[in-house]
């Protein structure tokens, strides 16, 4: 049998984006395109092959508009006036894929230049639209991004399910727009198992970074801006033995961490547990919202079926909502609420996703439903079970709640997604209800979460169905294949900078991984490991991740070594049990493939890789360059 | 000193002395890089007592003392059990664990 290790060393992709930009601005220089003869670059920043970029420039400062046809009526038309210039680098987005695109350029004096630009296919997996009911009347400009749970790519539908945008890259969680017109979502770089990505990207909808804030303690499930732009996001500290349990606030220039919150602090770990509840992953932090009149931070905590309220400035816990069942009695009579009003239409909420804070102070989520019950003996099984969007108001000095909306416990197990899913608030009467993680096997609501589902069996499916609703009546409704973390409804284009040209940038800092200080007995052999373990050593600029394959109960450990220095790290080979997987995206199907990531923070040097597997220590080859 | 001992002669321990009980796997990854740090440990350490037992092989006792899966750690002191780890751990964990029996 052969060995081979395989090793990539790639720039990050905002280096490679950057040098995209510059050659394609030293064109511009050079060719000089005119408005009649315009310099079209598809695809400009690597990972949107929708999109294009129009270069020319006039004589006189005008304001050029871009209008991408629509492929059946002119109605559907795309338009957007861009700031006067006298260059102009114009963002087309909403091709259509595998198509010749008609897109018109004019000007304020009349002119027009007329392109075609052709698209190609998308790749063969993207999942696409299965049934759509929605009117251009109703959604306007906007069409519905909806960002991936597992390995499908970051979409956007619009009103005829026709996919308009799409990114390669597998970004992760929530994505918002945030106020500059940028969309914030998850980073595609994987850190730590089962989902935690290096931190959170700052692009626009060219696909172009314009920061990535790195985080000690990894980015998952959601993030939010403050009013002065600096972001809340969810992370967790590694050294500890429990995940998803902190917020952090985070410099929007430097990418520093300037506040954290712990829960810990202010939440028994193992009280009030939902069925999915483990002492590692004790909350599942997947939401947070801050609301300025309270000055407090609203957290949804999936494990515990609660969503809590903290004073911003303290941390310290202001209430829960949530069943009390199995709560203490003192925490149940300080925090939790009194359902009053109609209770025969009240339901408590179950491992929910997506806190939403309305103007009024109403508490809105996505009530997954998984399990509707605090003890083992009343859980209900996915198949009679429902999940739904709900909005609760909250009286915090009676201590009552009372539900004033919900949506989808009348389509029982046919809209039930057991993870993931998010709500929107438009306004008074008018929602988004986003039930996208729905696994179904031979039909029936199944009993595992879609990342855990087996697609090769023709019995499984997965579903995304995202519902709008206004005053009781649903005008929009998207089912895709696939399962979609969230849903966010945007305009392509915006009223600020939709590009900005100029260097990308990394801020914040990743962690320094942790090594192991003893290092078993090995002998070490100038051989590289067997072909069995398919090795495959993926350098970055800050980092790298090892991959290979072992059976269970192998001995492993990851060495760096120079002349003067080695850095360990074990490898965990046992077998893992996820209880939730709200991203699927670095899940292998071989569960003895594994992958470690370790951060270059804190190594200097180039060091040779190796590699002890049980009782040798072998050789792999590789060195990695810390700077 | 690291011993290997069973669930019929765990019985026969001194009760009262303080001791540290690993439950391991053959066939746990995370066990074996923990038999290195308890050799660390065991030298750093001569005179305490570790024992280690087959957690696959001696389900009698690990039902007995309530442990679920490997690798688990478990502290005696007179008898007692005075704290458990559970899974891998690195000296200065560990090693906080055994002076706490003092």
């Amino acid at each position: 049998m052969s060995n081979k290790i395989r090793f990539t060393s790639q720039d990050h992709l905002i280096t490679r984006q950057n040098r995209a930009e510059q050659e394609f601005l030293a064109a511009f220089a050079v060719e000089k395109p005119t408005f009649e003869q315009p310099k079209v670059v598809i695809n400009p920043y690597l990972i949107n092959p929708l999109c294009a970029l129009v270069m020319f420039s006039t004589q006189d400062k005008v304001a050029s508009t871009v209008t991408i046809h629509g492929k059946r009526y002119e109605r559907e038309n795309i338009t957007h006036t861009f700031a006067p210039a006298t260059d102009h680098f114009l963002p087309v987005l909403g091709l259509y894929e595998d198509f010749a695109n008609t897109v018109t350029i004019s000007l304020p004096d009349g002119r027009a230049t007329t392109l075609t630009i052709q698209t190609g296919k998308l790749p063969e997996d993207v999942c696409r639209c299965l049934n759509i009911q929605a009117t251009l009347d109703y959604l306007g400009d906007n069409i519905m991004f909806l960002t991936p749970a597992g390995k499908n790519l970051p979409t956007a539908y619009d009103y005829k399910g026709d996919i308009r945008w799409l990114l390669t890259e597998n970004t992760m969680f929530d994505i918002k727009r945030v106020k500059n017109g940028n969309i914030i979502t998850g980073s595609s770089r994987f850190c730590h198992m089962p989902y935690n990505c290096t931190g959170l990207i700052e692009i626009n909808l060219l696909g172009k970074i314009y920061k990535e804030y790195r985080m000690p303690g990894n980015y998952h499930h959601d993030h939010f801006e403050m009013e002065d732009g600096n972001l809340l996001a969810l992370t967790q500290d590694f050294s500890r033995e429990t995940v998803e349990d902190m917020c952090v606030l985070i410099d929007r220039n430097t990418g520093d961490i300037l506040k954290t919150w712990d829960y810990r602090k202010v939440l028994p770990m193992d009280k009030g547990g939902s069925g999915s509840q483990d002492a590692h992953d004790w909350f599942h932090n997947n939401a947070v919202w801050y609301d300025k009149k309270t000055n407090s931070l609203t957290l949804s905590g999936r494990h515990q079926d609660a969503v809590i309220n903290l004073d911003y400035e303290t941390g310290g816990l202001n209430w829960i909502i949530g069943d009390p069942e199995g709560w203490p009695q003192e925490m149940v009579d300080k925090y939790f609420f009194k359902p009053v009003g109609d209770l025969s239409k009240f339901d408590w909420q179950y491992e929910q996703h997506a806190c939403v804070v309305c103007p009024d102070g109403d508490i809105m989520c996505f009530d997954n439903g998984q399990y509707r019950a605090k003890v083992k003996e009343k859980y209900i099984k996915n198949q009679d079970n429902f999940s739904r969007g709900v909005r609760y108001r909250i009286d915090t000095k009676k201590m009552e709640i009372e539900q004033v909306w919900q949506y989808g416990k009348e389509r029982g197990q046919e809209f039930f997604s057991a993870y993931i899913c998010n709500v929107e608030y438009y306004g008074e009467g008018h929602y988004m209800i986003h039930s996208g993680g729905i696994g179904r096997e031979n039909g029936y609501a199944s009993d595992s979460l879609g990342a855990f589902l087996d697609m090769n069996d023709p019995k499984n499916e997965l579903r995304s169905i995202t519902v709008e609703e206004k005053d009781g009546v649903v005008l929009y409704q998207l089912e895709t294949e696939g399962n979609f973390y969230r849903a966010e409804k945007l305009p392509l284009y915006h009223g600020g900078d939709n590009l900005a040209l100029g260097e990308g940038k990394l801020v914040g800092s990743l962690e320094v991984t942790e090594e192991f200080d003893t290092v078993p007995d090995a002998e070490e052999v100038f051989a590289l490991p067997d072909s069995f373990h398919e090795i495959f050593i993926e350098e970055d600029e800050d980092r790298f991740v090892f991959h290979g394959k072992f059976e269970k109960g192998t001995l492993v450990m990851l060495c760096l070594e120079n002349e003067g220095e080695s850095h360990n790290y074990f490898i965990n080979t046992a077998a893992v049990i996820h209880l939730a997987m709200c991203s699927g995206a670095f899940l292998e199907k071989d569960d003895r493939d594994v992958k470690i990531h370790v951060s270059k923070k804190g190594l200097h040097g180039i060091f040779k890789v190796k590699l002890i597997i049980n009782e040798k220590k072998y050789q792999t080859g590789v060195t990695i360059c810390c700077p | 000193m690291i011993t290997e001992i069973t669930e019929k002669n765990y019985d026969s321990l001194d009760p009262s002395a303080p001791k540290l009980i690993e439950f391991y796997s053959k066939t746990c990854g995370p066990c074996k890089m923990l038999s290195f740090v308890l050799k660390d440990i065991s030298k750093q350490k001569p005179e305490f007592p570790i024992y280690i037992i087959d957690f696959d092989e001696n389900r009698e006792l690990k039902e007995r003392l309530g442990v679920k899966g490997f690798p688990t750690m478990l502290f005696f002191k007179d008898g007692k059990e005075l704290s458990r780890l559970e899974g891998l751990k690195q000296k200065p964990a560990i090693i906080k664990a055994i002076d706490a029996l003092a």
